[in-house]
């Protein structure tokens, strides 16, 4: 396999591992922050 | 900036409403800071988001801070000069990171130390006085290496706005920038630094995925890579080919600084310490691989996309910047190939899309800064100053000093990006000055998890050791090479100097010197109380 062509590969393929990671870490990430603010209120009113 | 260039930045597509998109996106990023403010009650809720960090959203923060503008734009510059080729570092950071996130290299067995910082888990592992050097060594180093990320952020505002002309634009872009970053930080502490990474998160990924795509769709995917062949020859491909850019030497050091990126550098540690679980580390770090490859990869094409757009449509920048051995137009030196990539950028995108791809390298820029910010003074106070002082601190106090730390880093990283002059290529500025940190850090680290021999003296040797690494910046690394030529009866000249201690070079020798030290001191050295563990179980067997 030449570079040029190992590179056009390289280039495509991690292009659309990356389109799918940013929509599925869109979503979980969102639901992580609810979750985070959740606990962290849990937190804070075992302190108070 | 050559005068020709900076005449050439004018002629950007940024308008009013991309200012209203840029400064509406600020907004929204200090308010989170008031907003989450009220969390922030203890310290490990300011510097650990209370260990309540998710996969996802563990993913997403350390994605957004080690994309930072910074890296767009040195990766840009390395794409700009060195064509394709420069994707092998972005390959073997990819690789890495899913290796470590495979097996749970360093970054597991710490998080199942449960400490919060690096230098806690020296003084666990090799007593309080390997913490408290360990704690300024790190924090030197890193504050030393985030010294430019301002300044070179700033370039990009300036680049892509077209204020490049204007003498003032550099210092106000610099002071407005650092300022917000300042105020949401320190409030928030980690807590709003995690929030905001995820909306940067969003706003980057979106951004970086359609310039990309304007830029193919501009330039045409077939003749990216002809033109590159054209320019470069073989050495726009192949790392290895000596007329290329790169060479195996640096093709090591590359992979040396895969491992470090994601298991060594304190501000990816830091995610890892703050996640729920050792499994949930693992899993971000085998997610993350992809963001590490892309973190280089898509910049470096924006960079070899600058380069193609000014050989087919700005015949007069591309000599500007001296592509193809060509002389610039007015007769100056040629152009800054930092600023290669805004410039393209700024004729690629139209009104409105420029607006929002500005705002994500902004967020880029800020997700970096905050999480750099944190980091660091949250060792200096728990490191070092903690440890130093006479009475415990309380959380109020240890607060307010990670507080004051912050401001007093920022005030230096605004000072050092005004007045340092170094010549060094960004990426190696950068690779150097971590190293004076991370090839100690490597030592203790992998010695203090894997094999029980590690001793505290052979640790405290190797952190200084490690301190050798501050041989490759430009104003040391000149002299000491003139002077060891001089000796070898060679010629000293500045291109034979530049040849004879690369970046690469001094990293790949810091690193084995730093090892030799820690193993063989340990050996000589063993801690007192292993000492007499050892002689026990002789005596009894």
């Amino acid at each position: 396999m030449s570079w040029m062509l190992l590179w056009k590969v390289v280039l495509l393929v991690t292009i659309g591992c990356f389109s799918i990671m940013t929509i599925v870490v869109t979503i979980g990430g969102a639901l992580d922050i609810r979750r985070l603010f959740e606990r962290l209120k849990e937190d804070r009113d075992e302190e108070a | 900036m050559n005068e020709f260039v900076a005449e050439a930045a004018t002629k950007t597509n940024f308008t009013p409403i991309d200012w209203c998109i840029v400064v509406a996106y600020l907004l929204v990023s200090l308010a989170i800071g008031l907003v989450v403010k009220r969390f922030a009650t203890s310290m490990s809720a300011y510097i650990a988001a209370g260990r309540n960090v998710g996969v996802w959203l563990g993913v997403a923060s350390m994605t957004g801070t080690e994309l930072g503008l910074i890296t767009v734009m040195y990766s840009a510059e390395k794409g700009f000069k060195g064509g394709f080729a420069a994707f092998h570092i972005a390959v073997l950071a990819g690789m890495v990171t899913f290796v470590i996130g495979v097996t749970g290299f360093i970054v597991a067995p710490l998080r199942e130390t449960g400490v919060l910082t690096i230098p806690e888990y020296y003084g666990r592992r090799y007593g309080n006085r390997t913490r408290i050097l360990g704690g300024i060594i790190l924090a030197g180093g890193g504050i030393l290496n985030m010294g430019l990320f301002l300044k070179v952020g700033s370039m990009f505002i300036v680049g892509v706005t077209g204020l490049s002309q204007q003498g003032w634009a550099m210092p106000v872009v610099m002071t407005t920038l650092l300022a917000l970053v300042l105020v949401y930080t320190v409030l928030g502490g980690m807590i709003s630094v995690i929030v905001t990474d995820y909306i940067q998160f969003v706003v980057l990924a979106f951004g970086l995925l359609l310039a990309t795509w304007l830029a193919v769709a501009k330039l045409g995917w077939d003749n990216i890579f002809t033109t590159v062949e054209s320019t470069m020859g073989a050495g726009g491909f192949n790392p290895f080919v000596s007329e290329g850019h790169f060479g195996v030497e640096y093709v090591l050091w590359m992979a040396f600084l895969g491992i470090v990126g994601c298991a060594l550098w304190p501000t990816a540690v830091a995610r890892a310490l703050a996640m729920e679980s050792t499994e949930a580390v693992k899993r971000g770090f085998r997610w993350s691989s992809i963001s590490f490859t892309i973190r280089f990869l898509i910049p470096y094409f924006w960079g070899i996309c600058a380069l193609v757009f000014f050989v087919h449509h700005e015949p007069q920048l591309a000599a500007a910047f001296g592509i193809g051995g060509e002389s610039s137009p007015n007769g100056e030196p040629p152009a800054n190939a930092l600023y290669a990539m805004p410039l393209f950028i700024g004729r690629l995108l139209p009104a409105g899309v420029i607006g929002i791809v500005s705002a994500a390298m902004i967020a880029a820029f800020m997700s970096t800064h905050d999480s750099y910010l944190l980091c660091w003074s949250s060792v200096i106070v728990q490191d070092v100053i903690a440890p130093l002082s006479q009475k415990r601190l309380d959380t109020k106090t240890r607060v307010l000093l990670t507080r004051i730390s912050i401001v007093a880093i920022g005030v230096y990283i605004w000072a050092w990006g005004l007045f340092y002059k170094g010549r060094d290529d960004i990426w190696d500025y950068m690779a150097i000055t971590g190293a004076i940190y991370f090839t100690g850090a490597f030592a203790l680290l992998a010695g203090g998890l894997y094999w029980k021999r590690a001793s505290s003296t052979g640790a405290f040797c190797a952190l200084i050791a490690g301190c050798s690494a501050v041989i490759g910046l430009a104003p040391i690394r000149d002299p000491v090479a003139g002077v060891v030529l001089a000796a070898l009866g060679r010629e000293a000249s500045p291109a034979a100097v530049a040849e004879f201690l690369t970046s690469a070079r001094v990293g790949l020798g810091t690193i084995c010197f730093t090892l030799v030290v820690f193993v063989v001191v340990s050996l000589l050295f063993p801690d007192a109380a292993k000492q007499e563990d050892s002689e026990a179980t002789e005596g009894a067997t």
